[in-house]
């Protein structure tokens, strides 16, 4: 846990909602353990031990023998903040309920299944760096037509738009806040790439949205 | 020594309790006020919450009753302080669902940061332990990060307490008596030594991945017998030697008021 962190309480994360993810897993989805596609968005959360900031490094992950891990992965959100005590709101004010963006990187395993609870894959210490900063809601005009891109040591590696999500940041906040009461400060992670990228030990990465800002981080390990 | 968090007469009180019932706060003030008084409102008794982890398929019989293979892995999940409220509070049924059961499980509360613990240091590593009832909404199961957190991380739905109990008043925790009451009626009579995976695995286990910090919880799971609840029903979930916890079920328009 990071003293610095921007997020406030809860880090909710929002798994599938890449549309051409969906579509290219839809038959292993109509499959065993899944047996039928997801009706509702898959969330997950990034508990306080993984709260990290701009700057930072992100620690190499172990495995069970306390050996380096083979292979991490990094995805990168637009992190929509909270503005304001956030109960059974509607699609239609959700945006209300909005104080600022930022960007959340979420560092892992592979992800390899959605069966179970990835908490070996997605509780990693320092693993979810936020920021750099929140910017105002008043300066993103319209969260839903943003582009979030990551680059790897200068490289360009995956852009993802937000304009293909599953569902809307709008439609999240509601359908979200049915299920828990969001506070002042919370942040949701709406959306990564279907494809997160594969990273090295001492990488450096830029995870971008043009209007909201750029987070670096390192991995550790090298 | 027993440790809980109450509202008495518009204070909010942190409080000791000790062998003889006496109330005493924190900073020392002698409380005049029975254990059992209707004036005491309880609240979750960890003040600082951090992440909660659950444990889902750990009693072998309980595991079968769901009509699954027990686990050769913890089946541990995460919710949030969002879902957690005290003794003799109130927790919801969702509107238009089949199926909603508690879970009496005990807590394992953590004391002390800590990455990579071994198994015979583990206990170090817990303040005490308490009682919660894990109620899940079985119609919203699906298959994907199972079970999900629209079962699982709902407003209400994890009543704790009443209170902690020290790990040192506590040296066994692996074989008490763990009874749950519907409406007076005992539905689940089992014992944590029935758990797959007890407190010493999981903190070990748990440390491997990631640094468990003081106010973390861990609760272990629950034995066979479920069953559904609706609104007006009373359910007692208590575990020897460490607390009984009272809830009471409304309706989700009863519970949200002027947010439904």
């Amino acid at each position: 846990m990071t003293a610095k962190t921007l997020v406030n309480s809860k880090l909710v994360c929002v798994a599938l909602n890449d549309k051409a993810q969906l579509a290219a897993l839809e038959a292993t989805f109509n499959e065993a353990p899944y047996n039928k596609p997801p009706t509702q968005p898959v969330l997950y959360y990034k508990p306080r031990n993984t709260w990290s900031t701009e700057g930072a490094v992100v620690e190499w992950a172990k495995d069970f023998d306390g050996n380096d891990a083979a292979e991490m992965a990094v995805g990168a959100s637009l992190g929509v903040v909270i503005g304001k005590e956030t109960c059974r709101v509607s699609a239609e004010e959700a945006l209300d309920y909005v104080s600022g963006y930022t960007i959340v990187a979420d560092y892992s395993l592979p992800e390899q299944n959605y069966y179970r609870p990835d908490i070996k894959g997605k509780c990693l210490d320092t693993s979810a760096p936020v920021g750099p900063e929140v910017v105002a809601t008043g300066k993103v005009a319209n969260p839903d037509a943003l582009t979030v891109t990551i680059n790897v040591n200068g490289e360009h590696k995956s852009a993802f738009d937000l304009a293909t999500m599953e569902r809307s940041v709008a439609e999240l906040i509601s359908i979200i806040s049915r299920i828990m009461t969001l506070q002042t400060g919370e942040i949701i992670a709406v959306g990564f790439a279907g494809n997160r990228v594969a990273v090295n030990k001492g990488d450096k990465v830029e995870a971008s949205i043009k209007g909201v800002g750029t987070l670096n981080n390192t991995l550790g390990g090298a | 020594m027993r440790h809980a968090r109450i509202i008495l007469d518009g204070r909010e009180l942190d409080i000791n309790i000790d062998a003889n019932d006496q109330l005493t706060t924190t900073g020392g003030e002698a409380l005049d006020v029975a254990l059992n008084s209707e004036k005491i409102t309880w609240l979750p008794p960890v003040k600082q919450p951090g992440t909660i982890f659950a444990l889902g398929l750990n009693y072998a019989d309980h595991a079968t009753e769901l009509a699954f293979e027990p686990p050769k892995e913890p089946l541990v999940f995460i919710k949030h302080a969002n879902t957690l409220t005290g003794h003799k509070q109130v927790s919801y049924r969702p509107d238009g669902i089949e199926y909603q059961h508690y879970e009496c499980e005990l807590v394992a509360v953590i004391g002390k940061t800590g990455k990579n613990i071994k198994r015979e240091d583990a206990l170090d590593y817990v303040a005490g332990y308490t009682v919660c009832n894990d109620f899940a909404i079985r119609d919203y199961l699906e298959n994907y990060y199972r079970p999900n957190l629209r079962v699982k991380s709902r407003d209400s739905l994890l009543p704790m307490g009443p209170w902690i109990v020290d790990t040192a008043d506590l040296p066994d925790a692996n074989n008490l008596r763990l009874l749950t009451e519907v409406n007076g009626k005992i539905t689940q009579d089992g014992s944590t030594k029935d758990m797959i995976f007890d407190i010493p695995f999981l903190i070990e286990y748990l440390s491997k991945i990631m640094t468990l910090n003081p106010g973390d919880m861990i609760a272990t799971g629950t034995p066979h017998g479920v069953a559904d609840m609706q609104p007006g029903d009373t359910v007692v979930c208590s575990i020897e030697n460490v607390c009984s916890l009272e809830t009471k079920i409304v309706s989700e328009q009863q519970y949200y008021g002027d947010n439904y």
